[in-house]
């Protein structure tokens, strides 16, 4: 009777001129309150300007290791109409790297085409890729500019939160 | 431990990866031991933070004044936070978050030991954030260079938000001494006198009793051993300690000249593994604790997902 909620997957965005990136997912019973979980839980503190929440289902995952296993991708049985598909890809082994970016779009009937669209597209380095995500736009619910305020704005003025805050303590080096 | 042949060569290409410095993300292929072992640590890990929340918690209407209030709830805050990131990594391995919380509910999950103990005075709650958070932020640090992607990067995220409670923590203790009464001298003295052994214990056993360390430390899991961050955090913190006239509670604590290091007397491990089998002062209440909060949650999840079906008919 008690059973956890769809997971989302989480991205958030932290100034209007850097991409997306996945941070990580939370349970909930419906999209409006999985971007209130993503809200607590990845942005008690600065900086987010945006955040968006996909079902997990809706996401499509690959690795460079699956691809190289099998390089053709299983093509659709029939190819319905087109949509709009975010492109997401991890293209650094550095261990700060946030996972996978938004790095832009590509429109196709399947996530499978639309991977195979955007490795032969040539705009997504795609020799360099680690992991793929493609997420149908219509499965992506994105905070709202207005939402800026409430969401993300108090969490500037609680500087007691930063590390920085404390400066260094230390009883043998220098006091200041 | 892998004997058909393609498991063999996937075997070796999966440790040529991780000699190569690359993350093993989800969907890569992996050796069942590797995920078994991640699950195990991260669920534990994920478990501590929540667990951890209690003895903190405790204090939070009892803070001396709104500022430390604040500090203690925002830190409690973050720990429910690390929690999160936690079981999400171990999701990414196949596990559930109902499994998970379903083996911490019923016991069978373990978490670190320090948080089977009482917070008795206000100065517990400094001690936990320099010495306790500061243990962990050892330990946190070396995962953040784990093999496993998803691993590795909640610890980042989680290093970046303990260096403030490791910073509150010590920050109190300072000011206590340096311009505290005698009385909250004396209570600071008490609580490392209670603090200091069992954080010692929240690194391990001794290397020669970590079954698991070598193999954890070839696939890159681990990089250093529990003896290993044990005695780089004694040998960072004892001067600081001694520093503001404090009393570490173990006669045979001794500089050794040739080592540079700082040596201890032995370790009370019969007590560690009390508190691991769950003997320990406050297993049974933390438990209870546990179970009383899901509990008392049910009408809030069922009137979130009540509002849900709502929103959607
Ligand atoms: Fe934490
Ligand atoms: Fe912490």
């Amino acid at each position: 009777m008690d059973t956890q909620w769809p997971r989302y997957e989480v991205f958030k965005q932290d100034s209007p001129h850097k991409a997306h990136e996945a941070v990580g997912s939370v349970h909930a019973p419906d999209a409006e309150m999985a971007l209130l979980q993503a809200r607590d839980v990845f942005v008690r503190r600065p900086s987010a300007v945006s955040l968006w929440v996909v079902p997990e289902t809706a996401v499509f995952a690959i690795t460079a290791e699956e691809i190289a296993a099998n390089p053709v991708p299983p093509l659709p049985p029939i190819a319905t109409h087109a949509q709009t598909y975010l492109v997401f890809t991890k293209t650094s082994q550095r261990r700060s790297m946030t996972f996978v970016r938004h790095v832009g779009e590509i429109v196709a009937a399947t996530p499978q085409i639309a991977l195979q669209l955007a490795m032969e597209s040539g705009r997504f380095n795609e020799d360099a890729v680690f992991v793929w995500w493609l997420v149908p736009e219509s499965a992506i619910t994105r905070s709202e500019p207005g939402d800026i305020d409430s969401l993300f704005t108090p969490a500037h003025d609680k500087t007691y939160r930063q590390q920085s805050y404390y400066g260094f303590v230390s009883p043998t080096r220098n006091r200041k | 431990m892998q004997s058909d042949p393609v498991d063999t060569d996937r075997l070796q290409e999966f440790e040529t990866r991780i000699a190569r410095g690359e993350k093993i993300e989800p969907g890569d292929w992996m050796p069942d031991e590797y995920r078994r072992q991640l699950i195990r640590m991260i669920s534990q890990h994920a478990h501590s933070e929540v667990v951890g929340m209690l003895p903190e918690g405790a204090w939070i209407t009892r803070a001396p004044n709104l500022r430390r209030k604040m500090v203690l709830m925002a830190k409690v805050q973050d720990e429910a936070g690390h929690g999160q990131y936690l079981y999400h990594a171990a999701e990414t391995l196949g596990i559930s978050r109902e499994e998970m919380l379903a083996a911490l509910l019923n016991g069978r999950a373990k978490y670190s030991s320090i948080f089977n103990y009482p917070t008795l005075t206000w100065a517990d709650v400094a001690w936990i954030g320099w010495l306790v958070d500061g243990a962990a932020i050892k330990n946190q640090t070396m995962l953040a260079h784990c093999s496993y992607g998803p691993y590795s990067r909640a610890m980042v995220r989680i290093c970046a938000e303990e260096t403030f409670h490791y910073k509150q923590g010590k920050e109190m203790i300072v000011h206590y001494m340096s311009s505290g009464t005698p009385k909250q001298k004396a209570m600071v003295q008490d609580g490392l006198n209670r603090w200091w052994w069992p954080m010692l214990m929240m690194f391990g056993p001794h290397d020669t009793d970590s079954p698991n360390s070598p193999l954890l430390i070839r696939w890159g899991i681990k990089t250093k051993s529990n003896d290993t961050l044990r005695q780089e955090f004694i040998n960072e913190e004892v001067p600081e300690l001694l520093a503001l006239g404090l009393t570490i509670p173990d006669p045979q604590l001794a500089f050794n000249e040739a080592s540079g290091s700082w040596e201890i007397g032995p370790i009370n491990w019969d007590e560690f593994w009390q508190v691991v089998r769950g003997n320990g002062p406050m297993n049974a209440e933390r438990l209870a604790a546990r179970q009383q909060a899901h509990d008392n949650g049910l009408w809030v999840r069922e009137a979130v997902a009540a509002y849900a079906a709502k929103q959607q008919a």
